[in-house]
């Protein structure tokens, strides 16, 4: 009957967005097929990993787990915050723990696009061009105080973290799985900054702020990195195969159809808010259920609560919307509007919708 | 769905038989009510929009009444045209007469059939518009109520058991039905079980249906409510004074009628005083001629049309009618002169019955001389001649004299010879212990009121009060060749012992008339005498003497009253002793009122008890149905009835594991699991059922499809009963006994949901209004916006 109809026209709309948000979760393009993880496998190796990661930063459990779920949902991460709170450090102890190819790009305002993609240099001895690659090629891709870089380079970046591949003087190559971009930036009203516009913000999957470390954490800090970089004691916890075939396990979590609803139902809450100008694209909301998928593996589970939605709905979503300008002036932050929708959004847990729903 | 409410208005209809004498309206309603619901089913069903959809069902009423009235004046045969309406307002006349001067059951003559129809028809649309567009067909019961309502004050038995068992049908058929047909999917959202929805609601229904039924048999009283049985709802007052017939049953019904008339007499005995006098039987309902080509104005002197004996007994009363209110003046029979009214009165020469042109009796004090033949059994018994000297009005009989009647009067009248010995003999039978005063029995038997079939009904059960026995005397008088009439107006009443001064005289007694005394009795008219006055009511009023048993004629003496009612006696008998006690409270007989009260009272108590462990108990059905199957949806959704229960109501944008977290961080179930070191067994009971109830629920509702079937369905149950009972235990052993009582026997799930099922469709219509107003601001914004741009 019309719920019934209700139903079909969320999947609709939610295929729609997989259409609009080319391309879906993707299978390796590597060549093998990874092999899905069992859960205790998979508890075992994100277990390692964040071991490892809370061994280099203190106090920042939260964040680090954020990061590993992002990895896992094939997305890519925004770190931002004022300097000197270990975003970095953060961006580059998750790159060392997983054994894969790791690269390191400074943006700085005269950093060229070829510095990103690679460049087409002539070889004297082949007589003929060479690809040479930019930093971009590899599994893991930091880029440092990403809005420092002009408009023209920031976009470079922009294809390979949507297609995975770039592509210089009409020849497209593929960039390597699994494919990620840790960014970090600092808060846009420092002073020479170029800030990242809406489209690649959206790119990002999430946007998270270290915030300053507790008090404990704060002392045990300045003892451990007196000596030595901490990061020299990382050692690659998991190999890249390990870590594809972890993606592989979270692309198989199920999606509940009334999780599908909530999701949907969050985004029109955002885009019917008073007090946001812009709410959530159905790429966000996309992203937003592959989040959750991620989380809810990263719990253990096979299928994604309501819950896994909502723990990872405010970093997925408070970069992309925008609020109106009255919001602004009244002390509303996309945080905090996102928290209040959260709040007032009725979760389905009736045994009629269930009934409905099958 | 149409089908459905026509079905529903139909049997709420067949409550009015009763009101309508006969089955004739019956055909036209149906048709009415079926095309009616025909055209909204069509018009629904071509998927019109909801408002002309309405709009259609109205027309449709409009063709079809149009078709069934008023089809030679109309074009075409259905669509109304000038004559129509012309034709519709002499039926609204009619139907109108018929409201203000008959009572249940009314002959159906066209004017009222066509007003029951046009309303059951609205009443359809009204239901169709309510139940499907609006979306709240459990407000229909109220369009039904409309109906029902008519038949339960208008009739005396209320509404009937037939038309209400079937308007209850209907009515859950409306409920079940508007499932299938709801027009948009809120009705679903609110409570959207599906398929079972049906048969549940006929259950509950059926349910519904017979407590009510049942509870006023067990109620003690219940039948003394705001309209005791007998009494009507008459919205004109109760003596209108339009038809007097009508009013004198309302008012020896009504004791407590308005005012009392106090007056002196200088006759030796009290006096009947007359209004009005009724002398055509023919029609359905007998009302008084006032011979408005005849009348004359200024009563202060009277003569009648017809000859009057030269002896005459001279009489003066003087009258202060106080409250009482009616365009006909009471007067002593018969009257000659009548002094000191204010208004213009006006006489009619062949009655002698006064009726006021601009005013009423009430607030008169007036001084009547009245002048009656000396009358004795020997001046009667003279007159055997057929009367000549009088209009043959008082003769006639129309054509329709129920057979039961003629023969009755020739039986009685057989061995008597002479016009006085047949009314005697007439009065004799009417006043024999074969019949019985009672106000009830008439309205009971359903031949309340007056008329020709009344009368038949009268003289099969025996039983009645002064109009039935009257009015047969009147016939039966007329039948055997003796002009008569009805005469009503007050018996005489009772003294109150003071005493009147009037100028010229010796004090006179004063006596006092109330509603309780309202009277009606023959007078038969013997040539050379006059008309005379006869008592055929039994205990009620005096017998005159001419009228009394001779002791040796008689033999026994059919009425005890006889003997202390001879004129002349000092105590007039109060009528009120004679009347029969009403079925009122204190009514009971005094053998097994003792019983009865025990009976009554335990059974009060019992249902008191019932009442109040109904939450009770229909929680602990609910929780026993939910827990049967099992399942862990049926199981979490207990589960949050019993938080809320205890006070920990989920909160709609909570996820489930944030609700479980909620309350196992509650008080209720103890301390968390953290702090749970020596808390016992029994909180970690709750705490783990309460996790593993959630576990089950998510995997239930989020999960894969098939990644359920670990465990058996038995299992599973079972389970789900163990872990709702440790919850539940936890939650006794933690929460106060204040806490403990609500939630066993006012559980807060059941009865917020109670109430939120009792105020939905207000909460609906107000949300309707609402939106209402807030269109109609904004079109007048836009108006008024208009205007300014014009300028």
């Amino acid at each position: 009957m019309d719920s019934k109809r209700h139903g079909t026209v969320d999947e609709q709309l939610l295929r729609d967005e997989a259409v609009v948000a080319l391309p879906p979760e993707r299978e390796s393009l590597n060549g093998y097929k990874p092999t899905v993880m069992d859960p205790e496998q998979f508890h075992a190796a994100s277990e390692k990993i964040l071991a490892a990661i809370n061994k280099v930063i203190d106090g920042k459990a939260e964040a680090a787990k954020l990061a590993l779920t992002v990895l896992l949902a094939q997305g890519h991460l925004l770190v931002e915050d004022v300097p000197g709170v270990g975003k970095t450090l953060l961006a580059k102890t998750l790159a060392r723990t997983i054994d894969c190819r790791v690269s390191r790009i400074q943006f700085t305002p005269d950093l060229l696009p070829s510095d990103v993609t690679g460049v087409s240099i002539y070889n004297q001895s082949s007589r003929q061009f060479e690809f040479r690659m930019g930093a971009v090629f590899a599994n893991i891709v930091i880029g440092d105080e990403i809005n420092r870089a002009s408009a023209k380079t920031q976009s470079a970046l922009l294809e390979c973290m949507e297609e995975h591949q770039v592509t210089v003087d009409g020849h497209s190559y593929q960039l390597g799985e699994p494919f990620m971009v840790v960014a970090t930036q600092n808060p846009i009203e420092m002073e020479g900054t170029y800030p990242l516009p809406e489209a690649q913000r959206d790119r990002f999957m999430a946007r998270i702020s270290m915030g300053y470390p507790d008090k404990l954490s704060e002392i045990e800090m300045l003892e451990t990195h007196q000596a030595v970089s901490p990061l020299a004691k990382v050692t690659p916890v998991v190999t890249s195969a390990d870590v594809a075939a972890m993606i592989a396990t979270v692309q198989q979590v199920y999606v509940s159809q009334s999780v599908k609803e909530y999701t949907v139902a969050l985004g029109r809450a955002t885009r019917d808010s008073a007090r946001l100008r812009l709410g959530a694209s159905p790429r966000s909301l996309l992203q937003l259920l592959r989040a959750a998928k991620a989380t809810a593996a990263l719990d253990g589970r096979d299928f994604v609560l309501p819950d896994d939605v909502i723990s990872v709905a405010e970093s997925v979503l408070a970069h992309r919307i925008i609020l109106d300008r009255k919001a602004a002036s009244s002390g509303d932050t996309p945080q905090s509007i996102i928290r209040a929708i959260l709040a007032s959004l009725p979760v389905s847990q009736d045994a009629g919708a269930e009934r409905r729903s099958s | 769905m149409s089908a459905a409410i026509a079905v529903a208005v139909l049997g709420a209809s067949l409550s009015l038989n009763g009101v309508f004498r006969g089955w004739v309206w019956l055909v036209p309603a149906i048709t009415t009510v079926f095309i009616v619901g025909l055209t909204l089913a069509v018009l629904r069903a071509l998927r019109v929009h909801p408002l002309p959809t309405t709009l259609g069902g109205l027309i449709a009423l409009v063709f079809i009444l149009d078709f069934t009235f008023f089809r030679p004046e109309s074009i075409a045969g259905f669509i109304p045209s000038g004559a129509t309406l012309d034709t519709l307002g002499q039926f609204l006349k009619r139907a109108g007469e018929t409201v203000v001067s008959e009572t249940a059951p009314v002959s159906p003559n066209a004017g009222i059939v066509f007003v029951a129809c046009a309303g059951l028809g609205l009443v359809t649309v009204l239901i169709d518009a309510l139940a499907v567009p609006l979306g709240m067909p459990a407000t229909s019961g109220l369009g039904l109520l409309v109906v029902l309502v008519f038949p339960a004050t208008i009739k005396p038995q209320g509404g009937g058991l037939l038309g209400f068992l079937a308007a209850a049908v209907g009515f859950i058929l409306i409920l079940g039905c508007s499932q299938w047909f709801a027009p948009d999917s809120r009705l679903q959202n609110d409570n959207s079980h599906g398929t079972g929805q049906l048969k549940r609601s006929m259950v509950i229904g059926g349910v519904a249906l017979v407590l009510g039924l049942l509870l006023p048999l067990a109620i003690p009283g219940f039948e003394r409510g705001t309209f005791p049985v007998g009494s009507r709802l008459n919205p004109w007052g109760v003596s209108n004074g339009l038809n007097p017939m009508i009013t004198l049953g309302n008012s020896l019904r009504n004791p407590t009628g308005d005012g009392s008339i106090t007056y002196a007499t200088s006759s030796t005995a009290p006096v009947y005083l007359r209004s009005v006098t009724i002398d055509k039987f023919d029609g359905d309902t007998w009302a008084p001629d006032d011979r408005e080509a005849s009348r004359r104005i200024g009563p202060g002197r009277m003569a009648p049309d017809y000859p009057l004996p030269s002896e005459l007994v001279r009489q003066l009363t003087v009258i202060d009618t106080g409250q009482f209110t009616s365009p006909y003046l009471p007067v002593p029979y018969a009257p000659t002169a009548v002094n000191g009214l204010s208004g213009r009165w006006s006489w009619d020469p062949e009655t002698l019955s006064i009726r006021g042109e601009d005013g009423t009796t009430r607030n008169q004090q007036y001084t009547v001389y009245s002048a009656l033949p000396a009358l004795t059994t020997a001046t009667l018994s003279q007159d055997n001649a057929k009367p000549t000297s009088i209009s043959q009005d008082f003769i006639q009989l129309p054509s329709n004299v129920p057979d039961i009647v003629k023969n009755t009067a020739k039986t009685v009248t057989a061995g008597a010879n002479g016009n006085y010995a047949k009314a005697m003999a007439i009065q004799d039978y009417l006043r024999s212990s074969q019949f019985s005063y009672s106000l009830q029995a008439p309205v009971q038997g359903g031949y309340d009121g007056n008329g020709m079939s009344v009368l038949a009904d009268f003289l099969q059960q025996k039983s009645g009060y002064c109009v039935h026995f009257a009015s047969a005397m009147a016939v039966m008088a007329r039948l055997e060749g003796i002009p008569s009439r009805i005469a009503v107006g007050y018996a005489p009443g009772h003294a109150t012992g003071a005493t009147v001064a009037v100028a010229g005289q010796e004090p006179l007694p004063e006596y006092q008339v109330d509603a309780r005394d309202a009277h009606a009795w023959p007078e038969l008219y013997f040539e050379g005498v006059g008309w005379v006055a006869f008592e055929p009511t039994p205990s009620r009023g005096v017998v005159p003497p001419y009228a009394a048993e001779p002791v040796a004629a008689g033999g026994p003496s059919t009425n005890l009253h006889d003997e202390n009612l001879v004129p002349g006696s000092s105590t007039p008998a109060p009528s009120t002793a004679a009347v029969p006690p009403l079925a009122g409270p204190g009514a009971g007989s005094g053998t097994g009122t003792v019983s009865a009260t025990v009976l009554y009272v335990t059974a009060a108590a019992l249902l008191l008890a019932v009442l109040a462990a109904s939450p009770r108990l229909v929680r602990s059905g609910i929780r026993a149905r939910r827990l049967r199957p099992g399942g862990p949806v049926l199981a979490w959704a207990e589960l949050q009835d019993l938080a809320t229960d205890y006070g920990v109501p989920p909160v709609p944008s909570e996820t489930p594991r944030h609700f479980a977290g909620r309350l196992s961080n509650s008080a209720v179930l103890g301390a968390p699991v953290a702090a749970a070191s020596p808390s016992g067994a029994d909180d970690d009971a709750g705490q783990r059922a309460v996790a593993s109830l959630t576990g089950d629920f998510e995997r239930q509702r989020y999960g894969p499809p098939a990644g359920v079937p670990a465990n058996t369905a038995a299992e599973q149950t079972h389970a789900a009963s163990v872990r709702i009972a440790a919850v539940r235990a936890a939650f006794r052993h933690n929460a106060s006994w204040f806490a403990v009582f609500r939630a066993e026997w006012f559980p807060p799930s059941l009865m917020s949901r109670w109430f939120q099922l009792l105020w939905s469709p207000f909460r609906r219509l107000g949300g309707i209004f609402a939106a209402a107003a807030r269109r109609a601001a904004t079109s007048v914004q836009r108006l008024f916006e208009a205007i300014r741009w014009r300028r």
